[in-house]
């Protein structure tokens, strides 16, 4: 502002900076970019000419859309300055809830890098690096480093997951506690004591399970002991399972839900196929089909060998909002999630199973694959 | 996150579903069959119809399934596996090879392995999966090696598409072979099953075949958004 003379009765004002329109304001607020579309997906560099001149369209249009000047309130966003020794974002200053974002240190609130550029890419945290404003093209660089890692492929599946509606926190390998006794836990014991001779663990004696399960155990016994044996019935065949024309859901029923956490999340040593030894046909034939059920399910047993231990690394957990997640006591997380990038082969049998056997991990295993687009899948493994 | 397998029934209710999953050879007399080079041939007709009633084995030359057309000249063709199989585990067929002797087991497993060199472990992984009641096809026109069947391929559609791995080779895991397959076998609601057959040595006996071992493994498509949003409701 200036003012020429006090005689005028004019004051006129020159703002330093230009101000855009409203127009124009609204105009760059919802600036939108169509991506050129490039035709067949290719997998691989070929070198050509034509090629090269396509990349450099295609990151002259990244630029150009990673550059627009972005119009936000300045008010409705956190503040965070980024410590590059420690890499994370402390928060300085926080805007409405924060709810899953970050962890608490001495008071202190901390964003990861993945956190920080999810928020940032959001518009909801402004950024500083030593006093200055960090622009999201800078952050990119910033946060995920200058040199190639697994940094970016950890936030594109951090970005989509929650995107998705998870709450994605970093692995939390299990806690070595005592799992509490179950009713499960009675019977087993009760089991290797009758058939192994094995004496029964003082904790599963302590239980308050352990009596009801053991008269219950007798009882069945008796009810078993005395039961007429019944002939199978020769007219038809009874199918109970349901054939639905509609497609498969991500719930379908289970076919059978063991009681203990452990059982629950190891399958190993049970075959994935054998729901048509229940079928009549087969009890029929039980005999043939004995004569040449040679080949057998390989059992690995890795309670002798300690040292295998899998390359696998679990970098995510998977919580849903719904079920009550707390930042400060977590409950167990609903998947823990395994990144593959697009070069890596997927986990064998062998993989998965050491890392069942060693319980490193504390719910379902989802291995996340993201592929040379950049395109991410999730994928359930069912092992025997 | 339990383990289901698809299942789906055929939309056809009038087939007969009186069936026994092996053929009846109590009266002695055993099943003739000729080896042509590339499969073994079943031409007496009442022979053919019998393999086929009695655990869909083989598939009619002239026929989308069992041997269908009527035709006087239409034979059985069954694949090497499924003939192995009824000729020296059932022990109800005799294969003729091309100069008229009746093959024995080694003569079967030479010609056998020239044709395919995986033969062995494809046969494992048929014992392994007939001796759990399945169906056992061939897997060619969905990229795998067998497809598998409750009860029979006119009554439900495959449950699984079966993939036989060998440990020393894991070409299947590779990523770009793993979603090719997935996708090809979820588009039919069926799943990618990978065997992974562990042999310790060639074999010379139907019976040596015991020291094979398998490992199942299934991979699965998830679809996190709709799973995410289905519990959200």
């Amino acid at each position: 502002m200036e003012m020429k003379t006090l005689d005028t009765e004019f004051v006129e004002i020159h703002p330093r900076n230009s101000y855009l329109s409203p127009k124009e304001l609204i105009a760059h607020r919802h600036k939108e970019f169509e991506v050129p579309s490039g035709g067949l997906k290719r997998t691989q560099n070929e070198g050509t000419a034509s090629e090269l001149e396509e990349l450099k369209r295609a990151q002259d249009h990244l630029r150009a859309q990673l550059s627009v000047p972005r119009i936000e309130r300045l008010g409705g966003r956190a503040l965070a300055t980024w410590n590059e020794e420690q890499q994370v974002a402390e928060v300085l200053r926080k805007d409405g809830k924060f709810e899953n974002f970050g962890h608490s240190e001495q008071g202190k609130l901390y964003l990861e890098y993945y956190e920080a550029l999810f928020l940032l890419e959001l518009g909801r945290l402004q950024l500083e690096y030593y006093g200055l404003v960090v622009s999201i093209e800078q952050a990119y660089v910033l946060l995920l480093g200058e040199l190639e890692s697994e940094k970016y492929t950890n936030y594109l599946v951090y970005s989509a997951l929650s995107r998705a509606g998870y709450i994605v926190v970093r692995h939390k390998p299990p806690e070595a506690t005592p799992e509490s006794v179950t009713k499960a836990d009675c019977i087993w014991a009760l089991l290797k004591k009758i058939v192994g001779n094995h004496l029964v663990p003082d904790r599963i004696k302590a239980s308050p399970f352990y009596a009801v399960v053991d008269k219950q155990m007798e009882d069945n016994k008796e009810l078993i002991i005395s039961q007429k044996i019944k002939e199978p019935e020769d007219t038809e065949e009874s199918i109970n399972l349901q054939f639905d024309s509609k497609k498969r859901k991500a719930n379908d029923e289970p076919i059978e839900e063991p009681e203990s956490k452990k059982e629950k999340l190891s399958t190993s040593g049970r075959s994935l196929v054998d729901h048509l030894k229940t079928e009549f046909s087969y009890t029929k034939f039980e005999e043939v089909f004995e004569k040449f059920d040679i080949v057998q399910l390989e059992r690995q047993d890795y309670a002798t060998n300690e040292f295998t231990v899998s390359s696998l690394k679990i970098t995510f957990d998977l919580h849903l909002h719904n079920e009550g997640y707390k930042k400060s006591s977590p409950n167990p997380p609903n998947f823990n999630v395994i990144i593959l990038t697009s070069q890596e082969a997927f986990p064998t049998h062998d993989d998965i199973s050491k890392i069942q056997n060693q319980y490193l991990h504390t719910a379902p295993l989802l291995v996340v694959s993201v592929s040379e687009s950049k395109q991410i899948q999730a994928f359930l493994y069912f092992i025997s | 996150m339990q383990f289901t397998f698809p299942c789906k029934r055929k939309r056809c209710y009038n087939k007969n579903i009186n069936f026994t999953p092996f053929p009846n050879c109590e009266n002695g007399d055993r099943v003739q069959g000729r080896f042509t080079g590339l499969s073994v041939e079943i031409i007496d007709p009442s022979q053919a119809k019998s393999l086929y009633d009695n655990g869909c084995f083989g598939k009619g030359s002239k026929s989308r399934g069992g041997p269908a057309s009527g035709d006087e000249d239409e034979v059985l063709f069954l694949g090497m596996e499924e003939s192995c199989f009824l000729a020296f585990y059932l022990d109800i067929l005799d294969i003729t090879c091309t100069t008229g002797g009746i093959m024995d087991f080694q003569m079967f497993l030479k010609l056998a392995m020239d044709l395919n060199e995986r033969f062995v472990e494809n046969l494992a992984c048929y014992l392994y999966l007939k001796s759990k009641n399945w169906v056992i096809k061939s897997g060619i026109k969905f990229g795998g090696d067998f497809l598998i069947y409750k009860q029979s391929p006119s009554l439900y559609h495959a449950s699984f598409l079966v993939i036989v791995q060998v440990s020393s080779d894991l070409e299947y895991y590779k990523s770009k072979n793993l979603k090719g397959v997935q996708r090809v076998a979820e588009t039919s609601d069926k799943d990618v099953l990978l065997l992974t057959v562990n042999k310790p040595k060639d074999i010379a006996t139907p019976k040596e075949l015991k020291e094979t071992k398998i490992t199942e493994t299934i991979v699965r498509r998830f679809n996190y958004l709709t799973f995410v949003q289905s519990k959200q409701q």
